[in-house]
């Protein structure tokens, strides 16, 4: 028996119509989808009853049905979606967290340090933080019972080996590594001290820039340590020399960085700042690197000339602007309630 | 070395029309840092760091003169006055001796001057005087005592006072102490001498005098006394470090002392020191001047290339320039019109002056730093590989904190008492000589010790579940004359094994490993519980462990919780990894995920090595749990080649099953 398409198709508007009247969500729109437009849907089974030869007709009148579908649910999906949920939903529901996690204020130090250091080229190294007096004191210019040696309050493992109370030892090793300058080296490291207080731990880290090639002068050392000042502690900083004296540098000079508080000035109001010398911050020393010093690690000073300088990590760390440490010592506590916060 | 000293005492040698706090603003620029200025009563007080090398500058005349260099090269008028090296002096040479002194051993002193005084009328010092001192924190005690200390603090040469009447003075002797001799100092101390320390015995074998240090109470200045001997000595200065460090008595005199002053500044001192008797006291000589000088030194002469110091400098610095701040500053000058000149040494810096290198501190510092340039130098080293321990370090630190462990640093020194807690033996650790205390005496074999301290110490204040890491060196004895420092990483979670062995697995594969498998282990560190603990295995080779802790460690550190432990060799991890990865193409064909439950009695880790060897369409296994020795798996059956049917899967299915019955 001949269908009759055009009665078929209008029952299945009819039909649509009326399922569609009834829909409360989602999954029963997708139910008509699939009874009217799935591969086994109404319209895909009137497809297959089609003749070969049929009316061409027909065929339009049946994708026309199928237009007329697909734009119904679709518009009636879109509304769907559009009404609101009328529960309360709670956007202040706090987050369920995972654990925070925290690296620590030093190695977050020393990595930026690294960093600003790399920019210009410095490699990173790591030398001995347990030493020979060799590296560690003498071949540094600081023979026995040199007075320097009781400054340092260095930690004794046997007559001939210490703690190293400085980064400095580095310098010999890297002048003995690399043999013919250049030179460029950060090498940063655990230094100990048999000292104990608010501004002292016995262990604390430090940074020791090397630098040798021919023809370094003072304002190359001026160069790196006002860039790495401008970097580390801002824009605004700047930095100066003052004259001091190290074993294993000559010149040597006291490295100052002008203070964030007062801009420099020492007065904040008509007050003296509190947080500073007359305007100015000590970073940390540094100098030409000691004639002698280079002899001992096999460079000649007479075409090399090269500077140093050894900062503490946790000094321009608690120097950073902001942070707000009361005592040093707060960076070796194991309280995590401390470790958190960064 | 700190001073004080007072504006108006400074400009005794210093004219010059700037402010007490400009002055101080400038010269520390290019000299002595002045630290703090404090005013009081008219007079204005100057902290002075007096760098340690530059003793000369370590009174108001070596700064003034220093000062004066300084202003000069910045365009300010200024100038030094009452030089005392322009002081001429009077031997005396028709008056008695009234002493005699004989030196032990030639390397005692350097030189040393005397003179005695007769008349002295002892009273209290004028006012100007008493202020002066205690301005500069020194206590006023009598008109005698305070000429001694004012001239120190104006002229850096330190100076004593005898009672000569007290004394058997007939034969000083200047000598080494014996070890146990006792002498009462002025501060009223009995200090028994180590032996080596610089002394004067008077005639009946009484020490007088605790050289450089402090002087004896036995022939003590007083009310009383008449007639004095001066003395203004120079000493061997490591002997008196010596001294004043194992007596702990830092004397201002002993600071001196101990970083060599000017021995040619013993007869102006003492010239200045006789006139101020003379006025204070209205005494009067009473001896020639004794003057032991066995040794002068001989004159000082460096040469140095004025193309040079400019290489060194970095600025072109003029000739002249340099001329006019080495003889400011006291230096003779010859051969100047050289390119190599010659510098003669001046007496006060003969000691501290003494290569080419620090003439050019002095004129670059008196030119000025500050005006120095900035300047990056162009310096460019060969390419050099990365290192993988700093990036390895990074990435596990950067890994490890994220997934929410919180970055301990511990001290590396740890005490006796927690090594034998946690079952490890002292004597295999690296022992102080010197320890500050019995906290941190040895250092850290291992990174568990203080992680479980960690724990201990943060129970009760913070919730737990903790999970902490420390990546440091440990120091490991060994046959060579240094110690191996050796990179670690200690993890510590109270949270369940499982989890914590998670991250680990995590964490390797983040950091790309060849191959990992956990093996139990018997010869794991003393601190872990035996059957509790596996070596972690990469590419055949132990790179650390994981495990728990025996119940006794925990029990002695306080820990309530029973932690996982987990200790990694850095260079073992990066020995281990791969440096590149390899693209493993993703099949085409959705594999088939089906639940299994096998019933067995054999580690995890061989059950499940037997289910991949079933075939090779096991594409992935979960492990999801266990209960009763019944194992639950989560296996995705794949084929990179076709979609498999369910027959397939459940054939291979049921050969595992067989497997394990």
């Amino acid at each position: 028996m001949a269908i009759n398409y055009k009665e078929t198709i209008r029952e299945i508007r009819k039909n649509l119509s009326s399922d569609l009247s009834k829909v409360k969500n989602a999954e029963d729109l997708e139910q008509i989808n699939t009874k009217y437009l799935g591969r086994q849907g109404k319209i895909n089974l009137l497809f297959k009853t089609l003749p070969i030869k049929e009316n061409p007709n027909i065929g339009k009148d049946i994708n026309e049905l199928k237009n007329h579908c697909k734009q119904k649910l679709s518009s009636q999906l879109t509304s769907l979606l559009n009404q609101s949920s009328s529960a309360f939903f709670d956007v202040t529901v706090p987050g369920i967290q995972p654990p925070k996690g925290s690296l620590h204020l030093i190695t977050q130090a020393i990595e930026e340090i690294e960093n600003i250091f790399c920019q210009l080229g410095f490699v990173r190294r790591r030398y001995p933080e347990v030493e020979t007096d060799w590296y560690y004191a003498e071949g540094l210019n600081i023979p026995k019972g040199h007075p320097a040696r009781d400054d340092q309050e260095t930690f004794y493992l046997s007559e001939d080996i210490v703690l190293t109370a400085h980064t400095s030892n580095g310098q010999l090793r890297e002048m003995e590594k690399i043999k013919k300058p250049p030179i460029k080296m950060i090498n940063i490291g655990k230094t100990y001290r048999r000292q104990a207080d608010t501004s002292h731990s016995a262990m604390f880290h430090q940074f020791e820039g090397l630098l040798i090639d021919k023809n370094i002068n003072i304002t190359h050392l001026i160069g790196v340590m006002d860039y790495f000042a401008k970097v580390y502690f801002g824009h605004d900083r700047e930095i100066r020399l003052r004259p001091h004296h190290f074993q294993f540098t000559e010149p040597s000079f006291e490295i100052d960085i002008s203070c964030d508080l007062c801009h420099g000035k020492g007065i904040i109001g008509k007050l003296p700042c509190k947080f500073c010398k007359s305007g100015w911050l000590e970073l940390g020393g540094s100098g030409m690197v000691h004639p002698n010093v280079l002899k001992n690690g096999g460079i000649d000073p007479n075409i090399y000339s090269g500077f140093a300088f050894g900062w503490g990590v946790e000094r321009v760390l608690m120097m950073k602007s902001g942070l707000n440490l009361p005592d040093l010592r707060l960076l070796y506590t194991d309280d995590i309630r401390f470790l958190n916060q960064f | 070395m700190d001073i004080k000293i007072t504006d108006k005492s400074l400009r005794f040698f210093l004219d010059t029309q700037l402010s007490p706090q400009e002055l101080a603003q400038k010269i520390s620029l290019c000299g002595p840092t002045f630290d703090k200025i404090n005013k009081l009563e008219n007079d204005y007080i100057f902290d002075i760091e007096v760098i340690t090398n530059r003793i000369d500058t370590a009174s108001c005349q070596g700064i003034a003169r220093d000062s004066a260099a300084i202003l000069k090269q910045m365009g300010i008028k200024s100038s030094f006055k009452n030089d005392p090296y322009n002081e001429k002096s009077n031997y005396y040479k028709n008056l008695p001796k009234t002493f005699s002194f004989e030196f032990n051993q030639d390397n005692l002193s350097p030189r040393f001057v005397a003179v005695s005084l007769e008349n002295v009328n002892i009273q209290e010092s004028p006012e100007e005087t008493k202020k002066l001192l205690s301005l500069c924190g020194l206590r006023p005690i009598n008109n005698a005592v305070d000429i001694t200390n004012e001239l120190t603090i104006l002229y850096g040469m330190p100076s004593h006072i005898f009672d000569l009447d007290k004394l058997a003075s007939q034969k000083l002797i200047v000598r080494e102490s014996k070890e146990g001799e006792i002498v009462i100092t002025l501060d009223n101390k009995k200090n028994k001498l180590q032996g080596g320390d610089i002394i004067i015995e008077d005639a009946v074998g009484r020490i007088v005098d605790l050289c450089g240090v402090m002087g004896g109470t036995i022939a003590e200045v007083d009310q009383y006394t008449k007639n004095i001997l001066l003395i203004v000595p120079t000493y061997n200065s490591t002997k008196i470090r010596r001294t004043s460090l194992y007596l702990q008595n830092r004397s201002l005199a002993a600071q001196i002392y101990e970083k060599q002053p000017d021995p040619e500044l013993c007869l102006p001192v003492i010239t200045k020191a006789i006139k101020l008797f003379n006025e204070r006291s209205s005494s009067c000589v009473s001896s020639r001047i004794f003057d032991y000088y066995p040794n002068p030194p001989k004159i000082k002469k460096i040469s140095i290339n004025l193309e040079w110091i400019n290489s060194i400098i970095g600025i072109e610095i003029p000739k002249q320039t340099v001329f006019s701040i080495l003889i400011s500053l006291g230096f003779l000058i010859e051969d100047k019109e050289k390119q190599e000149i010659s510098c003669v040494v001046p007496s006060w810096r003969y000691f501290d002056i003494n290569i080419r290198e620090d003439l050019v501190e002095e004129i670059a510092r008196v030119y000025g730093y500050y005006k120095l340039p900035s300047c990056l130098p162009n310096v460019n080293l060969a390419p050099e590989q990365l290192n993988g321990l700093f990036k390895t370090e990074s990435k596990i630190k950067h890994f490890l904190s994220n997934q929410g462990f919180n970055e301990i640093y511990n001290n590396s020194l740890i005490s006796e008492e927690l090594i034998l807690k946690t079952n490890l033996n002292p004597s295999k650790h690296l022992k102080l000589k010197n320890a500050l205390s019995k906290d941190l005496e040895y250092l850290r074999l291992s990174l568990v010790p203080t992680i479980l301290q960690n724990i201990k110490n943060n129970q009760g204040k913070s919730e737990e579940p903790f999970f902490l890491y420390e990546l440091s060196n440990i120091y490991l004895p060994n046959s060579e004359k240094l110690p191996q420092e050796i990179s670690s990483l200690t993890i510590a979670s109270t949270t369940d094994f499982a989890h914590t062995k998670g991250i680990l697995e995590v964490l390797l594969l983040h950091l790309n490993i060849k191959s990992l498998i956990f093996q139990p282990t018997q010869t794991a560190p003393e601190y872990y519980q035996n059957d509790y603990i596996a070596e972690i295995i990469s590419d055949k080779k132990n790179i650390g462990y994981i495990g728990q802790i025996k119940p006794t460690v925990l029990h002695n550190i306080g820990i309530t919780s029973n932690p996982t432990i987990i200790e990694l060799q850095i260079s073992s991890v990066i020995d281990s990894m791969m440096n590149n990865y390899v693209y493993k193409p993703i099949s085409e064909y959705p594999g088939i995920m089906e639940q299994l439950t096998i019933s067995s009695n054999l580690p995890l880790n061989i059950i499940m090595e037997k289910i991949q060897l079933t075939s090779k369409l096991i594409s992935k296994i979960t492990y999801i749990n266990t209960y009763n020795n019944n194992h639950s798996f989560k296996i995705m059956f794949a084929s990179s080649t076709k979609n498999l049917t369910q027959t397939e899967v459940n054939e291979i299915k049921n050969r595992i099953i067989n497997n394990f019955s």
